[in-house]
């Protein structure tokens, strides 16, 4: 049928079905802003206005919408134009990976036209129904705020970076923090650092204006003709083999190009994680099995001319199972008589598969048992943590395709292309010439697209049907048969000194890495590395069994198992000071790791290829500052106040205040490699070419900011690239906290080669010594105040005199991952007769070194703690007997939504890093450190319950209030 | 799925095309839209019967089947509570399109606005092929039946008293795990209604709350919820008949 739309002022008539949602159609119209979150309307990230209201298109049909009136983002301006909204969504660091920006535009538009002076409250429903897991909310809510003030005319709150007074040794009068704005980025400056101009600049991100307009630029963006779509078959059991597969029904429908399955697709092994290269052992995945492990594995997939088509060829695939027995608890998967997962032959690298046994690592310092028998005290706690999931709003999607040379194209929202190259090429039997990767922008990843996840299944569908085949995985898929957080049980036993230094402490770890081991092994090492880092002690020791289940696969995800070490660990320290009678911040105070102590535990349990006759050492840490800055922040002392801890008008509330602190890396030293080209352009600006991959971090605004520092020029005259297989050099992806860290260093000893090129050239035209010259406003200066602009360099260098390309390629890997540290503060309130906790503000303070964008580092930080708030305090996966989720889906799987939100702020502590670029350590993942254990430290200092498990729902706390 | 689409101009043809087989009806559509049932279905579009819209007769109100949840949200004729409860049971990105007469039809086991319509006593009138009849909002939701053939057209309530409703849920604007309302009405009567505490919402007795088999989830096993339901219970009794 035809439906008749006003849409952005103009009449379309537009030829639909009754059941096609008004973002189907209008996405087929091209409207490209209206992007797909889930089937079920409560990602907002369809939102569009309809007669002025903000809709999710995805739950209204376009029929609904005949004669009515569409707005979508694109309506907005005409290129090269921005709408006020967008630029103050700009203007504050609001986009991240700017999936669901065009909808956000869209609800501060919907709100302003009816509400010109709304209210943090107002602006926060207006936002309510579009999730985002990536900022947090802080940056877009004050983004409408400021567009708000400057539509009537007033003055906006203060944005500016905003230096606060250092506080270790300092006197204590400080003013700094009085009208300090809601998203001024906070820093403390050190005075070690070098000045800059364009590093550590609240630069506006790079990809802005095309998110922030609803451009096409991601993956679900691409039209191809005549491409099939995709789907595929998972399985319902937890464990069975397949015994038969009927295919017949299936292929014999029209429109079903190809169906596999594992009797016609080659059985070749691999490990899915994105990682280099050799990939970790074990190899236990092929592409398709003849056995099942976890509701929702691969069974078999299917291309067909339709959505539709596709779904039908499924439901006629006649699979016969013989169903086995399951078991879904990381301890008695490892415990006599369990069901074995893997029994195939071929499988290669796992410990001890007949036991379900991936991995046993250890690792330790010294004798542990003698040093626990030297101990004063000993305390042994055992925590469970549980299982989450990464939810990217745009799920996992890819695109095969043939190019004219007969070259396979996969476009993919992935982290980590280079990886997904070399990985895919022996499961589809093709060489890895013979394939090109290309990373559009991603709508978020959080470590669960540093995976070869889906890219095999749409190579070996266009290798089987010609075409090109489009994968995306719906909301359910993406919670069941992507990836998740590994769930671990941690038992600390620690033995401490009577004067509160720590003497020995043993971590031991039962890891769930699910059906699969992909990250299994490296997940694990870091939970060692940094359950045992922190804190200096002479004897640690480790002991780790990773074991397979039948739950859905456990991945990479943002902190790759530090979340769940430093739960325990900062809760376990915690409890110690309180049984010692100490403070919690001064006891870790004592014992944590300061500038030039030993990463001792690090020899054993780093990745990479580590000289191991050299002990790293922490080279800088602001952590004292941090602490001071967020105890100020948080107003730490009311603690010792009985009427706010127990308000008197409301007796059922306990209030809280817990403390954190948490020590990151910085990359994986001698592994992480990362490349860069920088060449310049006719007009003095340059095209930079990286193979790191943003995800909506800005590390492409990072890494430009990097580069024009030191060629003299704006960030807006760096065109960056990143990151095609056939276009950009190599890069390791963006996982691990690396991209600041390694691929800026390949930028800036890639810009510095540049420089020195230009340096050359500016020598000879102006008559002075090469080592004269400096760069700066788009120029090369003599120290007598001549200079020659770039431009006219490039126009000399590449038509006129002494010709060549002024360019350079750099690589870098480090042999040192320098930790961030952070102090994390969470404040809550908990209603003691029901078990209801509420977080009402977080607060971290971290030291990243410099930070080289002191805004998207500040919306890391945000964004970060709030995905750790629902690791700490509502997200969990929850399964039937049968291991079928039974929340698969946003709402009972609840992340938090705009108007529900804690206050949060972040704290800048800048210290000089001297091996990172321009003093730059990572900030992306240490975020999700320290929210669950200062979550429960508050509740403890609340309501005096320690709780040894996450999340903390209301029944779990209130069922620890009854028992105490 | 839908395979055809009505939209009637008059409520005699709405009602007449739902007597056909395999119809669903269209409020918002946002519950109907969201399903995964691929069962051909005829989707009657109730957008252009002219159902929308809040009048009030002194304390009584009546809200239009149609009326946005939204519009609940920004009428000053619907009471504080409810405004909030209308707020509370979707985001704006739904409750834009979601409607009062839809929220009735597809009766949310967890609808907060379904308990808070309860506790004022809400009526619904439904209209069928030449008769209009009002039945209890609470007798609707006891009986699946009780929609067939018919089309919401109005749902009423009586202000005059005072409400007050507590929850617990994970965090502050989840579906509650259970969550409680109080109507005291000026005429002396209390009526409490809960959700999370039966496998829909429903009117409590006051004294009959240890009596409760709630049903258990991953959010709250029956036996927490029965503790719970008392607690906020006695709030939100305490809270309505306080504010006389």
């Amino acid at each position: 049928m035809t439906v008749d739309l006003t849409i952005n002022g103009a009449a379309h008539s537009l030829e639909c079905e009754p059941r096609e949602t008004l973002r189907t159609v209008l996405r087929r119209a091209g409207f490209y802003s209206v992007r797909y979150g889930s089937d079920t309307g409560e990602t907002g990230a369809a939102a569009v206005l309809v007669d002025g209201r903000l809709i999710s298109a995805d739950v209204m049909l376009a029929v609904q919408a005949d004669g009515h009136e569409i707005e979508t983002v694109e309506g907005l301006t005409e290129p090269g134009q921005m709408d006020p909204i967008q630029q103050a969504f700009i203007d504050t660091g609001a986009i991240q990976s700017g999936y669901s920006t065009p909808a956000t535009v869209l609800a501060a538009k919907a709100l302003l036209a009816s509400n010109p002076d709304p209210t943090e409250d107002e602006v926060r429903d207006a936002l309510s129904g579009i999730l985002d897991r990536e900022t947090g909310y802080l940056r877009p809510v004050h983004a409408v705020l400021r567009v708000a003030a400057i539509m009537r005319g007033e003055d906006p709150e203060n944005i500016d970076v905003t230096h606060l007074d250092e506080l270790v040794g300092g006197d204590g009068t400080h003013r700094d923090r009085d009208n300090l704005g809601a998203i001024a980025p906070r820093v403390v400056l050190s005075d070690d650092v070098p000045r800059t101009r364009v590093v550590g600049q609240p630069e506006p991100k790079t990809d802005a204006v095309k998110l922030a307009k609803g451009n096409p630029a991601f993956t679900d963006d691409i039209d191809l003709t005549g491409t099939l779509i995709a789907k595929v078959l998972y399985s319902p059991h937890a464990h069975a083999h397949i015994l038969s597969i009927d295919d017949t029904a299936a292929r014999a429908l029209p429109g079903v190009h190809a169906v596999l399955h594992h009797g016609n697709v080659e059985r070749v092994r691999y490990a899915s994680g994105g990682q280099s290269y050799p990939n970790p052992l074990p190899y236990d995945q092929v592409s398709f099995d003849n056995k099942v492990r976890y509701v929702g594995d691969r069974v078999a997939a299917v291309a067909a001319d339709t959505e539709e088509i596709a779904k039908a060829a499924i439901e006629l695939l006649d699979v016969t199972y013989e169903v086995l027995p399951a078991v879904f608890d990381e301890n008695e998967a490892i415990a006599d008589g369990a069901p074995v997962i893997h029994d195939e032959p071929d499988m290669e690298g796992a410990e001890d598969p007949s036991r379900n046994l991936v991995h046993h690592l250890k690792a330790d310092t010294g004798d542990i048992e003698a040093g626990i028998a030297a101990a004063d005290r000993v305390f042994e706690q055992t925590f469970r943590v549980h299982q989450v999931q990464q939810t990217p709003i745009e799920p996992h999607i890819a695109i095969a395709a043939w190019d004219s040379d007969e070259r396979l194209v996969i476009t993919s929202s992935t982290q980590v292309p280079f990886h997904v190259r070399r990985m895919v090429a022996p499961l589809l039997g093709i060489p890895v010439k013979q394939i090109r990767i290309i990373k559009p922008r991603i709508g978020g990843g959080f470590g669960v697209k540093q995976e070869m996840l889906i890219e095999d299944i749409v190579g070996h569908l266009t290798i089987a049907t010609g075409r090109p085949v489009r994968l995306e995985l719906d909301r359910e898929e993406e919670f069941v048969s992507s990836r998740t957080r590994h769930p671990q049980t941690i038992t600390y036993r620690t033995g401490v000194r009577s004067d509160g230094k720590l003497l020995a402490q043993e971590m031991r770890i039962v890891a769930n890495t699910g059906a699969y081991g992909t990250h299994g092994l490296t997940v694990q090492m870091v939970s060692g590395l940094r359950g045992l880092s922190s804190y200096n002690c002479p004897v640690k020791s480790f002991d780790c069994r990773v074991a397979y289940t039948n739950i859905p696969v456990p991945g990479a995800y943002r902190g790759y198992g530090a979340p769940q070490a430093l739960f325990a660990l900062e809760v376990h320290m915690d409890d110690i000071a309180e049984a010692l009678g100490l403070d919690a911040i001064e006891f870790k105070r004592l014992n944590w790791t300061q500038v030039g102590d030993p990463l001792d535990i690090a020899q054993q349990l780093g990745e990479g290829d580590q000289d191991a006759s050299t002990m790293p050492l922490v080279t800088s840490s602001g952590l004292e500052e941090a602490v001071l800055q967020g105890k100020r922040a948080v107003d730490w002392d009311r603690r010792n106040d009985p009427s706010w801890k127990q308000p008197e008008d409301r007796p059922n509330i306990r209030r809280g205040i817990g403390f954190a602190m948490a020590m990151h890396g910085t990359a994986i030293p001698g592994l992480d490699m990362g490349g860069a080209s920088l060449k310049i352009n006719d007009d003095g600006s340059f095209n930079l070419l990286v193979g790191a991959t943003d995800l909506g971090t800005g590390s492409d605004t990072v890494l430009a900011q990097m580069a024009a520092e030191v060629v003299g020029v704006s960030t807006n005259d760096v065109i960056i690239y990143s990151s095609d297989t056939d276009m950009t050099p190599f890069d390791t992806g963006a996982y691990a906290s690396s991209t600041t860290y390694i691929s800026g260093m390949a930028v800036k000893r890639a810009a510095e080669q540049v420089r020195d090129q230009i340096c050359d050239r500016a020598a000879l035209d102006l008559g002075v010594d090469t080592s004269e010259i400096e760069l700066h406003d788009n120029a090369a200066w003599a120290p007598d105040g001549r200079s020659v602009t770039l431009e006219t360099i490039a126009l000399s260098t590449l038509h006129q005199e002494g010709q060549h390309q002024i360019m350079a390629n750099a690589s870098y890997v480090s042999p040192e991952s320098p930790p961030p540290y952070a102090a994390q503060f969470a404040e809550v309130e908990v209603d003691i007769e029901t078990g209801q906790v509420t977080v009402i503000r977080l607060v971290m303070a971290v030291d990243c070194g410099v930070p080289i964008n002191p805004v998207t580092a500040s919306g890391q930080v945000e964004g970060g703690m709030v995905q750790a708030l629902g690791y700490g305090h509502c997200e969990e996966m929850v399964y039937d007997d049968d291991g079928h989720m039974v929340n698969a889906a946003f709402g009972p799987y609840k992340i938090y939504r705009a108007d529900e939100m804690p206050a949060l702020e972040a704290i800048l502590v800048q210290t000089m890093e001297a091996s990172g670029p321009f003093g730059a350590k990572a900030i992306a993942e240490i975020p999700k450190d320290g929210v669950a254990p200062a979550l429960r430290c508050a509740i403890a200092d609340a309501t005096g319950v320690r709780i040894n498990d996450i999340p903390f729902t209301p029944e779990r706390v209130w069922r620890a209030l009854q028992d105490a | 799925m839908i395979t055809k689409y009505h939209r009637p101009l008059l409520l005699a043809d709405a009602i007449d095309l739902i007597a056909q087989p395999n119809t669903t009806i269209i409020a918002g559509g946002t519950a109907v839209n969201a399903g995964t049932d691929s069962t051909p279905l005829v989707a009657v579009d109730l957008q252009a019967l002219d159902l929308s819209g809040i009048e009030s007769d002194g304390d009584v109100v009546h809200i239009g089947a149609t009326t946005r949840l939204q519009d609940l949200i920004d009428s000053d004729q619907i009471p504080e509570l409810l405004r909030d409860l209308a707020r509370r049971e979707a985001p704006n990105t739904i409750r834009n399109v979601a409607t009062v007469g839809g929220t009735v039809g597809t009766a949310d086991p967890e609808s907060e606005l379904l308990a808070g319509l309860l506790a004022y006593g809400a009526k619904v009138t439904l209209a069928r092929s030449g008769s209009q009849t009002e039945q209890a909002l609470d007798d609707i939701l006891d009986d699946p039946q009780a929609l067939a053939g018919a089309i919401i057209t109005t749902v009423t309530i009586d202000t005059a008293g005072v409400a007050s409703a507590e929850r617990t849920g994970r965090t502050p604007m989840d579906r509650p795990i259970v969550m409680a309302v109080a109507f005291h009405g000026n005429d002396g009567f209390t009526r409490l209604a809960m959700t999370g505490v039966a496998a829909r919402p429903v009117i409590v007795d006051p004294g009959g709350i240890t009596d409760l088999r709630p049903p258990s989830d991953f959010r709250g096993s029956s036996a927490y919820r029965r503790q719970i339901a008392s607690v906020l219970a006695g709030r939100v009794l305490a809270n309505s008949r306080g504010g006389e």
